[in-house]
Protein backbone atom coordinates (compact mmCIF):
# COMPACT_ATOMS: atom_id res chain seq x y z
CA UNK A 1 0.00 0.00 0.00
CA UNK A 2 1.18 3.46 -1.03
CA UNK A 3 1.49 5.71 2.33
CA UNK A 4 3.08 8.73 1.44
CA UNK A 5 1.32 10.80 4.07
CA UNK A 6 1.21 7.70 6.57
CA UNK A 7 -2.41 7.39 6.22
CA UNK A 8 -4.00 4.62 8.63
CA UNK A 9 -4.26 1.18 7.76
CA UNK A 10 -6.93 -0.48 6.02
CA UNK A 11 -9.51 -2.80 7.64
CA UNK A 12 -12.30 -4.55 6.11
CA UNK A 13 -12.31 -4.85 2.73
CA UNK A 14 -15.67 -4.23 1.51
CA UNK A 15 -17.01 -1.89 3.76
CA UNK A 16 -18.59 0.06 1.00
CA UNK A 17 -19.66 -0.88 -2.24
CA UNK A 18 -21.24 -0.13 -5.46
CA UNK A 19 -23.03 -2.68 -7.69
CA UNK A 20 -23.89 -2.13 -11.61
CA UNK A 21 -25.29 1.73 -10.06
CA UNK A 22 -26.28 3.49 -13.02
CA UNK A 23 -27.84 7.04 -13.42
CA UNK A 24 -29.50 8.63 -16.08
CA UNK A 25 -30.47 12.84 -16.51
CA UNK A 26 -33.06 12.78 -19.61
CA UNK A 27 -31.58 10.84 -22.39
CA UNK A 28 -27.58 11.52 -20.43
CA UNK A 29 -26.64 8.68 -19.22
CA UNK A 30 -24.17 10.06 -15.95
CA UNK A 31 -23.30 7.02 -14.80
CA UNK A 32 -23.01 3.58 -16.34
CA UNK A 33 -22.51 0.52 -14.44
CA UNK A 34 -20.18 1.45 -11.66
CA UNK A 35 -18.47 -0.75 -9.50
CA UNK A 36 -16.51 0.03 -6.58
CA UNK A 37 -15.40 -1.11 -3.76
CA UNK A 38 -13.91 1.22 -0.82
CA UNK A 39 -12.25 -0.52 2.47
CA UNK A 40 -12.93 0.65 6.18
CA UNK A 41 -10.29 3.48 6.45
CA UNK A 42 -9.06 3.75 2.94
CA UNK A 43 -9.02 7.40 1.88
CA UNK A 44 -10.53 6.92 -2.15
CA UNK A 45 -10.36 9.79 -4.47
CA UNK A 46 -11.86 10.58 -6.91
CA UNK A 47 -10.59 12.62 -10.40
CA UNK A 48 -11.58 13.76 -13.31
CA UNK A 49 -13.11 16.08 -16.06
CA UNK A 50 -16.11 18.31 -15.41
CA UNK A 51 -19.29 16.11 -16.36
CA UNK A 52 -17.80 12.85 -15.76
CA UNK A 53 -20.42 11.83 -13.17
CA UNK A 54 -17.64 12.50 -9.63
CA UNK A 55 -20.37 14.42 -8.03
CA UNK A 56 -23.18 11.99 -9.09
CA UNK A 57 -21.59 9.08 -8.00
CA UNK A 58 -20.88 10.84 -4.50
CA UNK A 59 -24.44 11.50 -4.32
CA UNK A 60 -25.76 8.13 -5.22
CA UNK A 61 -23.62 6.90 -2.58
CA UNK A 62 -26.07 8.07 0.42
CA UNK A 63 -29.18 8.44 -2.09
CA UNK A 64 -29.10 12.03 -1.91
CA UNK A 65 -29.38 10.96 -6.15
CA UNK A 66 -31.48 8.17 -6.35
CA UNK A 67 -29.45 5.48 -9.16
CA UNK A 68 -31.49 4.33 -11.25
CA UNK A 69 -30.06 1.08 -11.28
CA UNK A 70 -28.09 -0.89 -8.80
CA UNK A 71 -27.42 -0.79 -5.68
CA UNK A 72 -25.03 0.44 -2.32
CA UNK A 73 -23.74 -2.55 0.00
CA UNK A 74 -22.69 -0.57 3.33
CA UNK A 75 -21.29 -2.97 6.13
CA UNK A 76 -23.23 -5.79 4.45
CA UNK A 77 -26.75 -4.63 4.24
CA UNK A 78 -27.96 -3.70 0.59
CA UNK A 79 -29.72 -0.25 0.12
CA UNK A 80 -31.67 0.58 -3.45
CA UNK A 81 -33.34 3.59 -4.52
CA UNK A 82 -36.98 1.67 -4.52
CA UNK A 83 -38.08 -1.88 -3.60
CA UNK A 84 -41.05 -1.74 -5.68
CA UNK A 85 -41.58 -0.62 -9.06
CA UNK A 86 -45.58 -0.11 -8.35
CA UNK A 87 -45.95 -0.31 -4.65
CA UNK A 88 -45.42 3.83 -4.08
CA UNK A 89 -46.18 3.36 -0.28
CA UNK A 90 -43.56 0.62 0.38
CA UNK A 91 -41.07 2.96 -1.36
CA UNK A 92 -42.32 5.79 0.59
CA UNK A 93 -41.87 3.54 4.11
CA UNK A 94 -38.34 2.20 2.52
CA UNK A 95 -37.15 6.02 1.96
CA UNK A 96 -37.43 6.35 5.49
CA UNK A 97 -35.34 3.71 5.66
CA UNK A 98 -32.43 5.09 4.01
CA UNK A 99 -32.24 8.16 6.40
CA UNK A 100 -30.57 5.27 8.79
CA UNK A 101 -27.71 4.87 5.96
CA UNK A 102 -27.72 8.86 5.10
CA UNK A 103 -26.85 9.34 9.30
CA UNK A 104 -24.19 6.98 8.80
CA UNK A 105 -22.34 8.86 5.91
CA UNK A 106 -21.03 12.28 6.30
CA UNK A 107 -21.01 14.81 3.48
CA UNK A 108 -19.31 18.16 2.70
CA UNK A 109 -20.38 20.24 -0.57
CA UNK A 110 -18.36 22.13 -2.72
CA UNK A 111 -21.13 25.16 -1.88
CA UNK A 112 -20.87 24.72 1.86
CA UNK A 113 -24.75 24.65 2.02
CA UNK A 114 -24.45 25.55 5.69
CA UNK A 115 -28.02 26.70 6.97
CA UNK A 116 -27.99 30.46 6.64
CA UNK A 117 -30.98 30.93 9.24
CA UNK A 118 -29.05 28.74 11.95
CA UNK A 119 -26.00 29.81 13.94
CA UNK A 120 -22.80 27.88 13.62
CA UNK A 121 -24.04 25.64 17.20
CA UNK A 122 -27.34 25.08 15.54
CA UNK A 123 -26.14 23.84 12.51
CA UNK A 124 -24.41 21.33 14.15
CA UNK A 125 -27.24 20.67 16.09
CA UNK A 126 -29.99 20.54 14.01
CA UNK A 127 -28.45 16.28 12.94
CA UNK A 128 -28.24 15.23 16.78
CA UNK A 129 -31.55 16.70 18.08
CA UNK A 130 -33.66 15.49 14.74
CA UNK A 131 -31.30 12.53 13.60
CA UNK A 132 -29.69 11.23 17.00
CA UNK A 133 -32.34 12.34 18.83
CA UNK A 134 -30.22 13.73 21.39
CA UNK A 135 -31.69 16.74 24.09
CA UNK A 136 -30.65 20.60 23.47
CA UNK A 137 -28.10 20.40 26.33
CA UNK A 138 -25.89 16.95 25.12
CA UNK A 139 -26.70 18.31 21.77
CA UNK A 140 -25.18 21.59 22.17
CA UNK A 141 -21.96 20.67 24.07
CA UNK A 142 -21.42 18.10 21.59
CA UNK A 143 -21.63 21.30 18.85
CA UNK A 144 -19.14 23.39 20.52
CA UNK A 145 -17.13 20.31 20.46
CA UNK A 146 -17.27 19.29 16.87
CA UNK A 147 -16.68 23.34 16.06
CA UNK A 148 -13.70 23.65 18.53
CA UNK A 149 -11.99 20.23 16.24
CA UNK A 150 -12.57 22.34 13.54
CA UNK A 151 -10.75 25.16 14.94
CA UNK A 152 -14.31 27.72 15.60
CA UNK A 153 -14.37 27.61 19.73
CA UNK A 154 -15.00 31.30 18.80
CA UNK A 155 -17.98 31.64 15.98
CA UNK A 156 -20.08 28.99 17.73
CA UNK A 157 -22.82 31.31 17.80
CA UNK A 158 -22.35 33.16 14.74
CA UNK A 159 -24.76 33.50 11.92
CA UNK A 160 -23.16 32.04 8.50
CA UNK A 161 -23.70 35.43 7.17
CA UNK A 162 -20.66 36.90 9.42
CA UNK A 163 -18.43 33.93 8.32
CA UNK A 164 -16.00 33.78 5.54
CA UNK A 165 -15.94 30.86 3.01
CA UNK A 166 -13.10 28.64 4.64
CA UNK A 167 -15.19 29.20 8.25
CA UNK A 168 -18.64 28.29 6.54
CA UNK A 169 -16.64 24.73 5.31
CA UNK A 170 -15.48 24.21 8.56
CA UNK A 171 -19.18 24.55 9.84
CA UNK A 172 -20.20 22.15 7.64
CA UNK A 173 -17.48 19.34 8.35
CA UNK A 174 -18.29 20.03 11.82
CA UNK A 175 -22.13 19.33 11.18
CA UNK A 176 -20.90 16.37 9.48
CA UNK A 177 -18.62 14.56 11.93
CA UNK A 178 -20.62 15.33 14.93
CA UNK A 179 -22.85 12.77 13.92
CA UNK A 180 -19.84 9.90 14.12
CA UNK A 181 -20.26 9.17 10.56
CA UNK A 182 -18.32 5.99 9.32
CA UNK A 183 -17.76 7.54 5.69
CA UNK A 184 -17.49 11.03 4.84
CA UNK A 185 -17.85 12.40 1.47
CA UNK A 186 -15.96 15.44 0.12
CA UNK A 187 -17.63 16.84 -3.26
CA UNK A 188 -15.14 19.34 -4.43
CA UNK A 189 -14.69 20.60 -0.93
CA UNK A 190 -12.32 23.44 -1.56
CA UNK A 191 -13.75 24.53 -5.25
CA UNK A 192 -15.90 27.77 -3.87
CA UNK A 193 -12.75 28.83 -1.74
CA UNK A 194 -10.81 31.54 -1.93
CA UNK A 195 -6.76 30.19 -2.60
CA UNK A 196 -5.25 30.81 0.58
CA UNK A 197 -8.61 29.60 2.71
CA UNK A 198 -7.70 25.93 0.04
CA UNK A 199 -5.20 24.56 2.35
CA UNK A 200 -6.75 25.03 5.58
CA UNK A 201 -9.39 22.60 4.22
CA UNK A 202 -7.61 20.07 2.73
CA UNK A 203 -5.65 19.84 6.17
CA UNK A 204 -9.36 18.92 7.89
CA UNK A 205 -9.40 16.40 5.73
CA UNK A 206 -5.81 15.06 5.78
CA UNK A 207 -6.30 15.13 9.91
CA UNK A 208 -9.65 12.85 9.24
CA UNK A 209 -7.68 10.68 7.38
CA UNK A 210 -4.77 10.03 9.47
CA UNK A 211 -7.01 9.15 12.32
CA UNK A 212 -8.12 6.27 9.94
CA UNK A 213 -12.01 7.82 8.60
CA UNK A 214 -13.31 6.41 5.65
CA UNK A 215 -13.27 8.69 2.89
CA UNK A 216 -14.29 9.09 -0.98
CA UNK A 217 -13.19 12.48 -1.62
CA UNK A 218 -13.96 14.21 -5.26
CA UNK A 219 -11.29 16.98 -6.06
CA UNK A 220 -9.49 19.30 -8.62
CA UNK A 221 -6.51 19.25 -5.83
CA UNK A 222 -3.91 16.35 -7.60
CA UNK A 223 -1.18 16.91 -5.14
CA UNK A 224 -3.52 16.44 -2.82
CA UNK A 225 -5.08 13.84 -4.38
CA UNK A 226 -1.82 12.04 -4.81
CA UNK A 227 -0.75 12.57 -1.36
CA UNK A 228 -4.03 11.81 0.68
CA UNK A 229 -5.54 8.89 -1.51
CA UNK A 230 -4.93 5.26 -1.14
CA UNK A 231 -6.69 5.11 -4.00
CA UNK A 232 -7.32 7.17 -7.16
CA UNK A 233 -10.24 6.68 -9.47
CA UNK A 234 -10.11 8.07 -12.68
CA UNK A 235 -13.81 8.60 -14.18
CA UNK A 236 -14.83 9.68 -17.56
CA UNK A 237 -18.23 9.91 -18.91
CA UNK A 238 -19.81 8.41 -16.55
CA UNK A 239 -17.59 5.18 -16.26
CA UNK A 240 -14.59 4.47 -14.05
CA UNK A 241 -11.83 4.20 -16.72
CA UNK A 242 -9.14 2.70 -14.08
CA UNK A 243 -8.49 2.52 -10.48
CA UNK A 244 -5.17 2.19 -8.69
CA UNK A 245 -2.95 3.81 -6.32
CA UNK A 246 -1.38 6.69 -7.02
CA UNK A 247 1.74 5.28 -8.02
CA UNK A 248 -0.11 3.53 -10.41
CA UNK A 249 -1.96 6.06 -11.37
CA UNK A 250 0.89 8.32 -11.82
CA UNK A 251 2.74 5.80 -14.40
CA UNK A 252 -0.25 4.91 -16.14
CA UNK A 253 -0.12 3.98 -19.83
CA UNK A 254 -4.12 4.33 -20.34
CA UNK A 255 -4.30 7.01 -23.03
CA UNK A 256 -7.40 9.21 -21.46
CA UNK A 257 -5.88 9.06 -17.99
CA UNK A 258 -2.87 10.41 -19.32
CA UNK A 259 -4.21 13.39 -21.50
CA UNK A 260 -5.87 14.37 -18.12
CA UNK A 261 -3.33 14.46 -15.61
CA UNK A 262 -1.26 15.77 -18.78
CA UNK A 263 -3.44 18.81 -18.87
CA UNK A 264 -4.00 19.66 -15.73
CA UNK A 265 -0.74 19.32 -13.93
CA UNK A 266 0.46 21.87 -16.46
CA UNK B 1 -85.61 79.94 3.27
CA UNK B 2 -82.97 78.02 4.78
CA UNK B 3 -79.61 79.17 4.15
CA UNK B 4 -77.11 77.42 1.99
CA UNK B 5 -75.09 74.20 3.73
CA UNK B 6 -71.08 74.57 4.01
CA UNK B 7 -69.89 72.45 1.08
CA UNK B 8 -67.77 70.12 3.38
CA UNK B 9 -69.15 69.31 6.60
CA UNK B 10 -67.46 66.94 9.00
CA UNK B 11 -69.49 67.74 12.39
CA UNK B 12 -71.91 64.48 11.53
CA UNK B 13 -68.77 62.44 10.51
CA UNK B 14 -67.69 63.45 13.89
CA UNK B 15 -70.62 62.66 15.59
CA UNK B 16 -70.55 59.38 14.42
CA UNK B 17 -66.96 58.47 15.50
CA UNK B 18 -68.02 55.18 17.69
CA UNK B 19 -69.93 53.61 14.87
CA UNK B 20 -67.03 54.03 12.07
CA UNK B 21 -64.40 53.03 14.62
CA UNK B 22 -66.10 50.04 15.50
CA UNK B 23 -67.05 49.04 11.69
CA UNK B 24 -63.20 49.76 11.32
CA UNK B 25 -62.13 47.06 14.11
CA UNK B 26 -65.02 45.20 12.63
CA UNK B 27 -63.27 45.07 8.96
CA UNK B 28 -59.57 44.64 10.56
CA UNK B 29 -60.47 41.74 12.45
CA UNK B 30 -62.22 40.21 9.42
CA UNK B 31 -58.82 40.61 7.39
CA UNK B 32 -56.30 39.64 10.24
CA UNK B 33 -58.10 36.62 10.96
CA UNK B 34 -59.18 35.88 7.29
CA UNK B 35 -55.18 36.05 6.32
CA UNK B 36 -54.18 33.99 9.09
CA UNK B 37 -56.47 31.61 7.74
CA UNK B 38 -55.36 31.81 4.72
CA UNK B 39 -51.44 31.65 5.56
CA UNK B 40 -52.49 28.13 6.85
CA UNK B 41 -54.53 27.12 3.83
CA UNK B 42 -52.49 28.48 1.55
CA UNK B 43 -49.35 26.68 2.90
CA UNK B 44 -51.36 23.50 3.06
CA UNK B 45 -52.38 24.05 -0.89
CA UNK B 46 -48.42 24.70 -1.77
CA UNK B 47 -47.30 21.71 -0.09
CA UNK B 48 -50.10 19.35 -1.93
CA UNK B 49 -48.78 21.73 -5.22
CA UNK B 50 -45.23 20.31 -4.53
CA UNK B 51 -46.06 16.79 -3.28
CA UNK B 52 -45.19 13.76 -5.66
CA UNK B 53 -48.45 12.85 -5.26
CA UNK B 54 -50.04 13.25 -8.70
CA UNK B 55 -53.38 13.61 -7.49
CA UNK B 56 -52.54 16.18 -4.68
CA UNK B 57 -50.79 18.67 -7.05
CA UNK B 58 -53.44 18.43 -9.58
CA UNK B 59 -55.90 19.18 -7.09
CA UNK B 60 -54.04 21.91 -5.62
CA UNK B 61 -53.56 23.48 -9.06
CA UNK B 62 -57.39 23.50 -9.52
CA UNK B 63 -57.69 24.98 -6.06
CA UNK B 64 -55.12 27.73 -6.73
CA UNK B 65 -56.39 28.51 -10.33
CA UNK B 66 -60.09 28.62 -9.07
CA UNK B 67 -59.59 31.14 -6.47
CA UNK B 68 -57.53 33.25 -7.65
CA UNK B 69 -59.68 33.26 -10.49
CA UNK B 70 -63.06 34.35 -9.15
CA UNK B 71 -64.02 37.50 -8.47
CA UNK B 72 -64.41 38.59 -4.86
CA UNK B 73 -68.00 40.09 -5.49
CA UNK B 74 -69.20 36.23 -6.93
CA UNK B 75 -67.13 34.23 -4.47
CA UNK B 76 -68.99 35.73 -1.11
CA UNK B 77 -72.25 35.76 -2.96
CA UNK B 78 -71.63 31.82 -3.67
CA UNK B 79 -70.21 31.61 0.28
CA UNK B 80 -73.32 33.38 1.42
CA UNK B 81 -76.01 32.55 -0.33
CA UNK B 82 -74.82 29.59 -2.21
CA UNK B 83 -73.58 27.69 0.49
CA UNK B 84 -77.43 28.05 2.05
CA UNK B 85 -79.08 27.23 -1.18
CA UNK B 86 -76.92 24.00 -1.99
CA UNK B 87 -76.00 22.74 0.83
CA UNK B 88 -78.04 24.28 3.39
CA UNK B 89 -75.60 25.97 5.40
CA UNK B 90 -76.52 29.27 6.77
CA UNK B 91 -73.06 30.73 8.01
CA UNK B 92 -74.01 34.51 9.40
CA UNK B 93 -72.26 37.00 7.60
CA UNK B 94 -69.22 37.47 9.76
CA UNK B 95 -67.86 34.24 9.23
CA UNK B 96 -68.86 33.57 5.71
CA UNK B 97 -67.15 36.82 5.12
CA UNK B 98 -63.66 35.52 7.11
CA UNK B 99 -63.98 32.34 4.64
CA UNK B 100 -64.27 34.21 1.82
CA UNK B 101 -61.46 36.52 2.48
CA UNK B 102 -59.79 33.14 3.58
CA UNK B 103 -60.48 31.38 0.54
CA UNK B 104 -59.34 33.99 -2.13
CA UNK B 105 -56.39 34.62 -0.35
CA UNK B 106 -55.07 31.40 0.41
CA UNK B 107 -55.40 30.60 -3.73
CA UNK B 108 -52.62 33.35 -4.05
CA UNK B 109 -50.66 32.85 -1.08
CA UNK B 110 -50.48 29.23 -1.87
CA UNK B 111 -48.26 30.55 -5.17
CA UNK B 112 -47.03 32.77 -3.12
CA UNK B 113 -45.55 29.64 -0.72
CA UNK B 114 -44.91 27.45 -4.09
CA UNK B 115 -42.27 30.15 -5.06
CA UNK B 116 -40.74 31.25 -1.98
CA UNK B 117 -40.20 27.39 -1.32
CA UNK B 118 -38.46 26.90 -4.88
CA UNK B 119 -36.50 29.95 -3.94
CA UNK B 120 -34.20 28.16 -1.39
CA UNK B 121 -31.26 26.24 -3.23
CA UNK B 122 -31.78 22.94 -3.94
CA UNK B 123 -27.81 22.28 -1.76
CA UNK B 124 -29.96 23.22 1.22
CA UNK B 125 -31.79 20.31 0.80
CA UNK B 126 -29.18 17.98 -0.35
CA UNK B 127 -27.39 18.77 2.69
CA UNK B 128 -30.35 18.72 5.23
CA UNK B 129 -31.05 15.15 3.52
CA UNK B 130 -27.34 14.15 3.78
CA UNK B 131 -27.50 14.55 7.73
CA UNK B 132 -30.33 12.20 7.46
CA UNK B 133 -33.52 14.06 8.15
CA UNK B 134 -36.58 13.31 6.78
CA UNK B 135 -38.16 15.17 4.17
CA UNK B 136 -40.52 16.26 6.35
CA UNK B 137 -37.91 17.21 8.51
CA UNK B 138 -35.81 18.94 6.10
CA UNK B 139 -39.07 21.09 4.87
CA UNK B 140 -39.98 22.09 8.66
CA UNK B 141 -36.32 22.93 9.96
CA UNK B 142 -34.47 24.29 6.58
CA UNK B 143 -37.31 24.82 3.70
CA UNK B 144 -40.05 26.49 5.45
CA UNK B 145 -37.77 28.62 7.79
CA UNK B 146 -36.16 30.01 4.94
CA UNK B 147 -39.03 30.44 2.74
CA UNK B 148 -40.81 32.26 5.33
CA UNK B 149 -38.13 35.64 5.22
CA UNK B 150 -38.13 35.42 1.64
CA UNK B 151 -42.34 35.55 1.33
CA UNK B 152 -42.70 38.26 4.08
CA UNK B 153 -42.95 41.59 1.71
CA UNK B 154 -45.79 39.28 -1.08
CA UNK B 155 -47.38 38.18 2.52
CA UNK B 156 -47.66 42.10 3.70
CA UNK B 157 -48.94 43.09 0.16
CA UNK B 158 -51.55 40.47 0.87
CA UNK B 159 -52.44 41.52 4.14
CA UNK B 160 -53.28 44.92 2.55
CA UNK B 161 -55.31 43.87 0.01
CA UNK B 162 -57.32 41.64 2.78
CA UNK B 163 -57.97 45.04 4.19
CA UNK B 164 -59.30 46.86 1.81
CA UNK B 165 -61.25 43.61 0.12
CA UNK B 166 -63.19 43.77 3.44
CA UNK B 167 -65.02 47.01 2.01
CA UNK B 168 -66.80 44.45 -0.31
CA UNK B 169 -68.21 42.90 2.74
CA UNK B 170 -70.75 45.06 3.08
CA UNK B 171 -73.05 43.03 0.37
CA UNK B 172 -73.79 40.31 2.80
CA UNK B 173 -74.67 42.87 5.86
CA UNK B 174 -71.39 42.91 7.31
CA UNK B 175 -71.06 45.81 9.54
CA UNK B 176 -67.65 46.84 8.78
CA UNK B 177 -66.16 50.20 8.10
CA UNK B 178 -67.87 50.66 4.24
CA UNK B 179 -71.36 49.53 5.53
CA UNK B 180 -71.27 52.09 8.27
CA UNK B 181 -70.01 54.72 5.92
CA UNK B 182 -72.57 53.66 3.66
CA UNK B 183 -75.90 54.07 6.31
CA UNK B 184 -74.54 56.92 7.75
CA UNK B 185 -73.37 58.81 4.43
CA UNK B 186 -77.39 57.96 3.57
CA UNK B 187 -78.58 59.25 6.91
CA UNK B 188 -76.88 62.75 7.04
CA UNK B 189 -77.19 63.22 3.50
CA UNK B 190 -73.13 63.63 3.29
CA UNK B 191 -71.70 60.87 1.16
CA UNK B 192 -68.52 62.51 0.23
CA UNK B 193 -67.47 63.42 4.06
CA UNK B 194 -67.89 59.71 5.14
CA UNK B 195 -66.08 57.69 2.11
CA UNK B 196 -63.14 60.15 2.89
CA UNK B 197 -62.75 59.31 5.94
CA UNK B 198 -63.49 56.03 5.61
CA UNK B 199 -60.94 56.03 3.06
CA UNK B 200 -58.51 57.64 4.92
CA UNK B 201 -59.49 54.99 8.07
CA UNK B 202 -58.26 52.17 5.16
CA UNK B 203 -54.95 53.90 4.17
CA UNK B 204 -54.22 54.97 7.66
CA UNK B 205 -54.48 50.78 8.47
CA UNK B 206 -52.37 49.98 5.15
CA UNK B 207 -49.27 52.41 6.42
CA UNK B 208 -49.45 50.82 9.99
CA UNK B 209 -49.39 47.51 8.33
CA UNK B 210 -46.84 48.43 5.70
CA UNK B 211 -44.44 49.90 8.09
CA UNK B 212 -45.05 46.82 10.68
CA UNK B 213 -44.21 44.61 7.66
CA UNK B 214 -40.97 46.19 6.79
CA UNK B 215 -39.97 46.19 10.58
CA UNK B 216 -40.25 42.44 10.52
CA UNK B 217 -38.55 42.06 6.97
CA UNK B 218 -35.03 44.10 8.50
CA UNK B 219 -35.18 41.49 11.55
CA UNK B 220 -35.71 38.82 9.59
CA UNK B 221 -33.22 38.96 6.79
CA UNK B 222 -30.33 39.74 9.04
CA UNK B 223 -29.52 36.17 8.25
CA UNK B 224 -31.20 35.77 4.90
CA UNK B 225 -32.03 32.78 3.12
CA UNK B 226 -30.03 30.86 0.71
CA UNK B 227 -30.99 32.11 -2.59
CA UNK B 228 -29.39 31.04 -6.12
CA UNK B 229 -29.07 35.18 -5.87
CA UNK B 230 -27.58 35.06 -2.67
CA UNK B 231 -25.11 31.98 -3.54
CA UNK B 232 -23.42 33.74 -6.50
CA UNK B 233 -23.21 37.52 -4.60
CA UNK B 234 -21.11 35.33 -1.88
CA UNK B 235 -18.21 33.68 -4.13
Amino acid sequence: MSNLSGVSSIGEPEFLKLVDVSKTFGSHRVLDKINLTVSEGEVLVIIGPSGSGKSTLLRCINFIAAPDEGEVIFEGHVWKSRISKYNFLANRRYEQKLTALRSEIGMVFQNFNVFPHMTAAQNVMLGLTKVRKQNKDLARKAAVEALTQVGLADKVDQYPDKLSGGQKQRVAIARALALKPKVMLFDEATSSLDPELVNGILEEIRRLAKAGMTMVVVTHEMNFAFQVAHRIVFMDEGRIVEIGTPEEIRKTTEPRTRSFLSAILN
Amino acid sequence: MTSAEPFFDFTSVWSSMPMLLKGFGIAMACATVAIILAIILGLIVALMRLSRIKFLRWFAFIYTQFFRGIPLYVLIIWVYFGLAIAAGVNLPAIPAGILTLALLNSGYLSETFRSGILAINKGQVEAGTALGLSRRNVMRHIILPQAFRVIIPPLGNQYVDAIKDTAILSIIGVPELMRESKALANLYYRPFEFYTFAGLLYLFAVLVVSRGISVVEKKLSAHSAQTPATIALSK
